[in-house]
């Protein structure tokens, strides 16, 4: 394999004012993910037309059609009620079609989906304890920590503990359910609509119903509009318990 | 194929020298001050990994993410997300006979070769 000059003495870096400029070199892993495609469609694994839906299909996913839905849902009374009841078909009403790109949905979006209404003294908050089952039509592709075994295994024993790392502390009055998504479901919260936001326009609500609400490791908050950054742990066996 | 057979022990070499050049996109981003979050070939990857759990026998959802989350813990250490999804994938699919180590060397260099004639 030829090898790519890291010093940059035979490429150009120069910059363009005012814009992102591009990586100009090609890196290992970009070649690396060629030729695995390349490899798995010669193999009949599946068809360039396959990869290209689905990469369409990936590329549209974003979390703010979670965030549309679920004001909506808070200031619509109708909505709200259709979104509990039937929330594939409040998804559609949105424009959001969970049988795309294939007719039937993907293997990873399956075509049952289910609203979690969060009141004052219940909290939900998703998981998926198997890999990493995720309501991607509304929120987009799952965030790494979502992913990994440490949060998959810790929140279904200590939802508080886990919560509190996130910097959501529930107190003891407030009960919380720990919704286990699967192949065959999916799964948003529905948080409260909090104090402090009478009379805002759904735009403005959409803003502060971030991913980390969605996903129930965050509270909507007036003057709050992004997902905290926060560390990830690597897997461990617990030796204690709460 | 069995969902519980452990790969991690197969050493793949070809991926062992990607993960020791450490062409990462947290570094390459960096180095030309790029800000997007993600490297521009993970929606392919997704998208690979999509059409793979629809064929459904090759490499079985959980496999795959079984194996990801493995290799990402035991043997790619080193690695941030999402190149430790990438490489994983690679590894679970030499590893499981399905892409053949020396194969695979051989359309990394034509890819390679590909793209620095496109650049240059």
């Amino acid at each position: 394999m030829a090898e790519t000059d890291l010093d940059g003495s035979g490429h150009d870096t120069h910059q363009h004012a005012g814009t992102a400029p591009m990586v100009e070199e090609v890196t290992d892993f970009e070649v690396l993910e060629i030729a695995l495609r390349e490899l798995a469609i010669e193999k009949g694994l599946f068809t360039a037309e396959d990869h290209r839906r689905y990469t369409e299909h990936v590329e549209q996913l974003e979390p703010a059609a979670g965030s549309r839905f679920v004001a909506k849902a808070w200031v619509d009374p109708d909505f709200r009620r259709l979104a509990l009841d039937d929330a594939i078909a409040a998804s559609q009403e949105m424009g959001i079609d969970w049988l795309h790109p294939t007719g039937f949905g993907t293997p990873s979006d399956f075509t049952a989906f289910e609203l979690l209404e969060d009141t004052p003294t219940l909290h939900h908050v998703i998981v998926c304890t198997l890999c990493s089952c995720y309501p991607r039509p509304m929120l987009g592709m799952s965030p790494e920590w979502y992913r990994t075994p440490n949060y998959r295994r810790r929140i279904v024993r200590w939802p508080r503990q886990v919560l509190a790392e996130f910097g959501l502390y529930l107190s003891e009055d407030v009960e919380v359910r720990v919704e286990d998504s699967n192949s065959k479901h999916r799964f948003m919260v529905l948080p409260v609509r909090p104090d402090g936001t009478e009379g805002w326009s759904e735009e403005q609500l959409a803003e502060i119903v971030t991913r980390d609400c969605l996903i129930g490791v965050a509270l909507p908050k007036p003057g709050v509009t992004s997902n905290a950054t926060r560390p990830l742990h690597p897997a461990i066996r617990p030796v204690t318990s709460d | 194929m069995t969902t519980d057979h452990d790969i991690s022990s197969v050493r793949v070499r070809t991926l062992e020298h990607i993960v020791e050049r450490g062409q990462t996109w947290e570094r390459m981003a960096a180095r030309y001050r790029v800000t997007n979050p993600v490297p521009p070939w993970k929606s392919s990857l997704d998208a690979t990994c999509d059409a793979l759990d629809e064929e459904g026998a090759t490499l079985p959802l959980l496999t795959r993410r079984d194996d990801e989350d493995r290799m990402s813990r035991e043997v790619y250490t080193s690695l941030p997300y999402p190149e430790n999804q990438l490489v994983a994938l690679a590894h679970s699919l030499v590893a499981r006979n399905v892409v053949d180590e020396d194969e695979l060397a051989a359309r990394l260099e034509a890819v390679r070769a590909r793209l620095d004639a496109a650049g240059a």
